[in-house]
This record gives C-alpha cells, structure tokens and sequence, in this order.
C-alpha cells in the first residue's frame, strides 16, 4: 500500500475558534506534501494533531493505514513550530536524548551534525545558539534515525538567504532519497520549488488539494484592450465561459473556461460589435493564483 | 523503563539546580542532625548527644531530613515545570513518547531520588550510630527508613501533581511551598474527624516528632498509628499519580 497519512473529517475547536473544519487528506509515499496557508489558517494545528500533541474534537487520522501509535511516531521525523531543547545541554547532548527517545542509534548523531553544518558546535550549548542554527538542529534532530517520512513545519523559519538555500536542498535531497515529506508553510515560494503536492488552507478550511501543477497553475489568464473599457467590461461579462474579469490599468484580465480559447473570445467580441485592440495570453504567476484562491 | 531512567538522568546530569539542591541536602542533613547532638543546656537535663543512640536515632535522623525533603520535592517541581517551559515534554510526545511515559519517568525520576536521600541516611547512620557508641539494636526501628522512603515520595508526588496542574515553575514553587500552610488552614474548616487524614497531614507526620529520653510527653490519644499513616500516605501518592496522568492526559499538549 502507498498510503502513508490519511486524515478524515478532522475538526478542531479552541474556544470559539474553529481551528480546523473537516479537513480530509491523503498523503501518498514519496510524496512531498506541502500545507500552504495564510498565518492561522490551520497548518501547525493540522501537523500538532497528525504529530499526536492536539486531541481532534472530531474525526480521525492513520498512519500507513494503521490506528496511530506512539511507535509510528518514533519513524517519523518532525519539526512542528519551534525547536524545543534543553538550554543548558550541548547540540550533542540534547540529539542523544531526542536518540533514546525515538530508540534509534546514537551512532547516528554526528552524521545529522556534519549534514546541518553544525559538527563544529557540537559541545556548545543550546543557549548559545542563533536562531538559525536552532532550526538547523532541530532539523538534525528529525533526520535521526534517518526515517522514511518527515513532517517540517516551516522549516525555513528564522534562516538567513544562504542558510534557506541550504534547507532546501537537504529537503530536495531527501526527496530525491524516495522519502516522503509533508511540509507546513506560508511561503508560496518555498513550497514552489519543494514541493509536488500542495493542499491549501484558509482559516480551517480546506480549499482545494492535489498536484502542484494542477492547484496553482491551472488556468491562463487572457489580458484584454479596446477603445471603451466600460462597454468592453458589460460585453465580456456576457460571454460564455468567462470568469474573473478583472482591471488592470487600461486592459481586463479574465479567465477562460478550460476549452475556449483567444480565437473564441475574439469571434465573441467581434458578434457583440467590439473589436478588441489586443489579446494576449499570460501564463498566470503563482502567486496570483494562489492570493485569489485564499480570497 | 531503564530506557526512561536512563533518560531523565541524562537531562539533569549537567543541570546545576540538580547540584545544588542535592549538595545542599547532602551538605546540611548531617551537619544539623551532628549539631543538634552538641547542644549542651545547662538548665535543662537532657544528653543531647543520645540522639544519635540506637535506636532512637532512625526516628530522629528521618525527622530531621524530613525537613529537607521539601527541597527534594521543589527539585521535582523544578524538573516538571521546566518539560514545559522548555517544551522538550511536547518535543518527547513528538518524538514518540506518550503521556505514560512521561509520567512514569517522573515517577521513576522520584523513586530514585528517594532511594538516594534514603541511603545516604542510613550512611549517615551507619557512621554517628557506630561512631557514639553502639547499645542498641541496629536493626530495631530501621523501619523509619522505609517509612522516609514513603515520605519523600509522598513531597515528590504532591510536587509532580502541582507542576503538570500549574506548569509554570515560579508558581508552581510558591504554590508547593506554601501547600503545608495552605492545608492547615483548610484543616479549620474541615470536621475534627477529617482534618487527620489529609494528605499533608498524613504525609508529614510519617516522621513524628521525636520525644527525648528523661521528658515525659502526655501521649496524644487520638494520634494515628504509624502504620495506618504509612498506608493512608502510598493511598495518596498512587492517588497523585494518577491524577497527574489524567490530568496530563486531559489537557493537550501545549
């Protein structure tokens, strides 16, 4: 079975808040799975119940198809919101501890150091740490035991430039190890370059899911010009297929329907008596579409 | 469970606090229980020096380390609270510990400090015992350690309940500090019946007040016996083990 997380129908309550609203997924193996959201939309609540530390008020969850026990988390490397050591012990010591924890090998220690970049302050203690290599070790710690599938929420959070590059190429070569990755967070970017999957959320809801092509660059947008934007804007409106029209300075920018095309648009016009100055086509930035999905 | 163990010593290992709390219990025990036997009186005739005899000298050790048994039990405090404020108990349950193990580590964290203060008694014993002059039975009354024992478990399982309650160690500590003074107060309200058996009252009086040869105390007719505090006081501290995991088990983890 391919299945490694299935979520179904999880709902999560704080106070009056509705934290999550029946959120259902399905995270497949290799997949690297990115929860991408606005601040509070539900990503480290939906990573803190799939993680075991939040109680879901409703539905349930499985890993690789099982009733979620401690043991599934201890294959499991996670990261959720910020690095929680113990200051007054070295790098060395807190990964030994988080090792007997997850009962893998203490062996296993110096390789995640040296892959951090952090092998050099090995025996100084967490409270010495920058921000930054906080988050480094708290990625070394997750890679422990070298484990199948990782679960990082913002694992960027707190880099500088270079030290983000980095992150993102451990998570790249991870991925190109086979491992599964399901990774939180609000950085369209970021979740451009890592990711093959993206689920969105937007205050517990979940919007849409699926492959990353297909969620966020599904639709071109039409640019469209004439001499009387006002009556070009009432035309258009009654055209078939036409969606989202929008103002962009002297132009409208619209969506087609999947099917028509510039030529159909321009016959459109053309029979309503418009003849339009120009009709381009702009491959919609992510961005674009990803800020009008979570409108 | 050695996993566990093993664990929790490695987290405390380096930790000052741990040092500190322990030097200071290890430090002043036998330099106050070495002092009170120099006390010389003059316009009272007691031999201050027997109390380190056989076998009075388990009830008098045990009373004089009960009262540091509340830095033990503070040290316990500090230990849970700092799981949270550190957030390393949320990291543990991520990491794939669960709430049980968590409060059984705590549980075996306090065994074995109990243990340790306990040992280092009868070391303590072995030596002034030995030292002023054996006429007794050592073995007569070595029962105050296990009863010690009881004790300081009994501090340890109030701190652990407090810490998973509270969370924050400041707060934590005064309400822990002040929990003795806290319970008398409530002993007023509370029927004459009742006011015995409350779990502080039980868990302090497990080392009573030790009555020097050559004073006659009027005997207190409705003390309870020894034994029956010894097993009202492991009611209680199960009692706070358990309402600690529920607790913990309640709440999510923050």
């Amino acid at each position: 079975m391919n299945e490694i997380l299935s979520v179904n129908n999880v709902s999560k309550r704080y106070g009056n808040v509705n934290a999550l609203n029946s959120i259902s997924l399905q995270i497949n193996k290799g997949e690297i799975y990115g929860i991408l959201g606005p601040n509070g939309s539900g990503k480290t609540t939906t990573l803190g119940i799939i993680l075991g530390v939040l109680n879901p008020d409703r539905g349930s969850y499985s890993w690789n198809g099982n009733t979620p026990t401690k043991y599934d988390r201890k294959k499991i490397g996670s990261l959720l919101e910020t690095p929680n050591f113990y200051p007054y012990l070295s790098a060395r010591q807190n990964l030994s501890i988080a090792c007997k924890v997850k009962e893998v090998s203490e062996g296993d220690v110096d390789r995640v150091l040296s892959k951090l970049d952090l092998l050099n302050r090995a025996d100084s203690k967490f409270k010495t740490f920058s921000l930054g290599m906080k988050q480094r070790l708290a990625i070394a710690s997750a890679l422990l035991g070298n484990p199948e599938t990782l679960v990082l929420d913002e694992p960027t959070n707190g880099l500088d430039p270079q030290g983000i590059a980095e992150i993102r190429n451990v998570i790249l070569d991870l991925a190109n190890e086979g491992k599964t990755i399901i990774m939180a967070s609000h950085i369209l970017d970021e979740v451009e370059k890592i990711c093959s999957h993206v689920a969105i959320l937007k205050l517990g809801n979940l919007l849409t899911y699926g492959p990353i092509e297909s969620v966020l660059n599904n639709q071109e947008q039409v640019v469209v010009a004439s001499e009387n934007l006002v009556l070009l804007e009432r035309t258009l409106s009654q055209i078939d297929g036409v969606s989202r029209i929008q103002k962009n300075g002297d132009k409208l920018s619209l969506i087609l329907a999947s099917g028509k095309d510039s030529t159909y648009l321009n016959k459109a016009l053309f029979e309503k008596g418009i003849v339009a100055s120009e009709i381009s086509i702009r491959k919609t930035d992510l961005e674009s579409n990803f800020l009008e999905l979570i409108k | 469970m050695l996993n566990l163990l093993k664990i929790e010593y490695e987290k405390i290992i380096t930790y000052s606090t741990f040092w500190v709390i322990f030097g200071l219990f290890f430090f002043f025990t036998p330099l106050v229980f070495y002092g009170l036997g120099q006390i010389k009186l003059d316009s009272f005739p007691i031999d201050f020096t027997t109390i380190y005899h056989f076998p009075d000298i388990w009830n008098n050790i045990t009373y004089v380390a009960s009262w540091f048994n509340l830095l033990i039990g503070m040290l316990l405090v500090i230990l849970v609270c700092n799981e949270f404020s550190f957030k390393t108990f949320r990291q543990h349950v991520i990491d794939g510990q669960s709430k049980s193990d968590f409060i059984l580590s705590k549980i075996l964290l306090s065994s074995s400090f109990s243990f340790l203060t306990t040992f280092y008694l009868f070391l303590i014993v072995g030596f002034l015992g030995f030292v002023s002059g054996n006429d007794g039975s050592f073995l007569t009354d070595i029962k105050y350690l296990l009863i010690y024992f009881v004790q300081s478990l009994g501090y340890m399982s109030l701190g652990l309940i407090i810490a998973v309650t509270i969370r924050s160690s400041a707060l934590a500590i005064i309400i822990f500090t002040f929990s003795i003074f806290f319970e008398s107060i409530l002993s007023y309200f509370v029927p004459d019946a009742i006011a015995p058996f409350l779990p502080l009252e039980i868990i302090s009086n497990l080392t009573p007040v030790p009555t020097p040869k050559g004073i006659q105390v009027p005997v207190l007719a409705e003390a309870i016996p020894l034994n029956t505090s010894l097993m009202i006081a492991v009611i209680y501290i199960l009692a706070f083990w358990g309402i600690s995991f529920l607790i913990l088990n309640y709440k999510d983890v923050k």
